[in-house]
């Protein structure tokens, strides 16, 4: 289920969370030329009280050249959006990233049958 | 959470030169090979045509390998490159070995002449260089934390390399002050292999087991079969080496051959799993590059066969090393640098500028329609030099040369225009910030 749709109406932080990862749709791979989100590369996104966001998220392979550049276009990205705040991201390989992460929007802009 | 390093990337002098220079191999080969086509249909042992192989194998294909090497060694190792000092010295000595010595063979007029001394000193630069590549490799993985065969194939490719280097400056020596007893051509037949089976074909499998599943999103958990290649390969070599060394080249390197070509058959079973478990899309021109590369692979492989069981006419030795040199190794490396060098420069212009505005992609940085004229010229070039050769058609050596030329400098003029972009920044509008 996209990471959109799993977020909790009663979480204090819903609105920024919401605005936070419609804004990282718009971060691409530059290798794949398809977004972070729909390529289901953001695992989860925090926003705590004390002005920071901690994004949690992976890439495709490990170590990845272009790994800081997508990190940094996260980053960028959520400063337009949240000057204020701290943005962290975190990278990890657990759970391992497959084509399952991948959203129907996703498999269509990389040319894939969808799903099932 | 825990071993996590994505590597940093070289800085810009440890990796860029390489690429510039080597574009400038490729024309001067292709423009030399224009004047001596008739070099073609004669033996291999012409001092114009070494010249122009190693120009090819040195100047084109390895110094461009060198410096691929140093932006994918950390990818590979997980780790920053050990000296990136190191890596712009061996690209001095490469470039001004290479010229020596591809100059030296060029000024010896005829196998009884004496080679210069210049020529032996760039042979002898050429070995520094790649003894400052193998210390850079084994640097980086030394301080690598995991095991893995990728990093086996490209630190055994670079020790290949060196042992290339080093037979190849003492052949050279031994054209101006004889003193090997045993016949020369034989022995540039083992140093000839050394480099193509021990340098190139153990670095383009390290390589290739990393990067193609990278590149084709797909996956394979038969590394098994890598390591089957690696112990294959490598005991065919050496096999083939002391044999040949002590021996001469005998019918027993057919069985050398059989398990080199065992070990390349793992290699191609594990690329043949990640192909089937990539995600299926469209492959793009540097990816059929690739895939060309690999049918003249088999072509090359075909021409060995024949050569070692019928020994056939020298001009099947030339067509062997023609397939080897402009087909296997040259598609590869005419496809793979749209797949590294754009990144590369993309990284040090647009990588802290990600997500801030509009910026080009990285496949933007150079232009599609001179890598499509590229690809048409290269097959023809190609194809039709080893069809001149086969029918012994001298205008079609010369017009299938005249499209390699082309192939050069649509490929040269790709770099010039990737190597001198400026960064291209539309700053986004700042939105306005939502109520909080």
């Amino acid at each position: 289920m996209p990471l959109l749709q799993k977020l909790q109406t009663d979480d204090p932080f819903f609105e920024q969370k919401t605005v936070a990862l419609q804004r990282l749709y718009e971060v691409i791979d530059p290798e794949l030329f398809v977004n972070i989100m729909d390529l289901g590369l953001v695992y989860g996104i925090e926003f705590t009280p004390a002005q920071k966001i901690l994004v949690t998220m992976t890439l495709s392979t490990p170590h990845c050249p272009l790994g800081e550049a997508i990190q940094e276009g996260v980053k960028n990205k959520l400063l337009q959006e949240f000057p204020t705040y701290q943005v962290q991201t975190v990278i990890v390989w657990t759970p391992a990233w497959s084509l399952e992460n991948v959203s129907d929007e996703g498999r269509k802009l990389l040319g894939m049958p969808p799903k099932g | 959470m825990a071993k996590i390093n994505i590597a940093k990337a070289p800085v810009n002098s440890a990796v860029l030169p390489f690429y510039g220079i080597a574009a400038l191999f490729f024309i001067l080969l292709s423009i030399l090979l224009l004047f001596q086509s008739g070099s073609l249909t004669g033996g291999y042992f012409n001092f114009h045509l070494l010249s122009i192989v190693h120009i090819a194998v040195l100047g084109w294909l390895t110094m461009i390998i060198f410096g691929a090497g140093y932006q994918l060694l950390p990818v590979i190792c997980e780790r920053n490159l050990f000296s990136e000092k190191l890596a712009f010295v061996s690209f001095l000595l490469l470039l001004t070995g290479v010229v020596l010595l591809a100059a030296g063979f060029w000024c010896t007029p005829s196998l009884g002449a004496v080679f210069p001394v210049w020529g032996l000193i760039g042979g002898g630069l050429i070995f520094l260089s790649s003894l400052l590549f193998v210390c850079n490799v084994a640097g980086t993985s030394k301080i690598c934390d995991s095991y893995s065969i990728q990093k086996n194939f490209i630190l055994t490719s670079a020790i290949w390399l060196c042992w290339t280097t080093l037979a190849g400056f003492l052949l050279a020596w031994n054209l101006r002050y004889p003193y090997i007893s045993k016949d020369h051509l034989e022995l540039l037949k083992l140093h000839a292999h050394m480099g193509l089976a021990g340098w190139f074909l153990q670095l383009i499998i390290g390589v290739s087991a990393k990067l193609i599943p990278m590149f084709l999103l797909g996956k394979s958990s038969k590394n098994n079969l890598l390591t089957k290649a690696y112990m294959l390969i490598n005991a065919g070599m050496l096999l083939f080496l002391t044999d040949g060394y002590l021996n001469g080249v005998t019918d027993r390197a057919i069985i050398y051959l059989i398990l080199l070509l065992a070990g390349i058959a793992c290699w191609m079973l594990y690329l043949k799993d990640v192909y089937n478990n990539r995600i299926k899309r469209p492959l793009d021109i540097t990816l059929r590059f690739t895939g060309l590369s690999f049918i003249n692979l088999g072509l090359t492989i075909a021409a060995l066969i024949l050569i070692v069981l019928w020994r056939p006419p020298i001009r099947s030795q030339i067509i062997y090393g023609l397939l080897a040199i402009l087909g296997w190794l040259s598609a590869l490396v005419l496809g793979m640098t749209f797949k590294t060098l754009p990144f590369i420069v993309w990284n040090g212009h647009y990588k802290h500028l990600n997500g801030k505005g509009k910026i080009p992609l990285p496949k933007e940085l150079y232009r599609q329609n001179l890598l499509q004229l590229q690809w048409w010229l290269y097959l023809l070039a190609l194809y039709g030099l080893i069809a001149g050769l086969l029918l012994q058609l001298d205008l079609l050596i010369k017009a299938s040369t005249l499209c390699l030329i082309g192939t050069s400098l649509s490929y040269g003029l790709n770099i010039v225009i990737i190597l001198r972009h400026k960064t291209i920044f539309i700053h986004a509008t700042t939105p306005e910030a939502p109520d909080r």
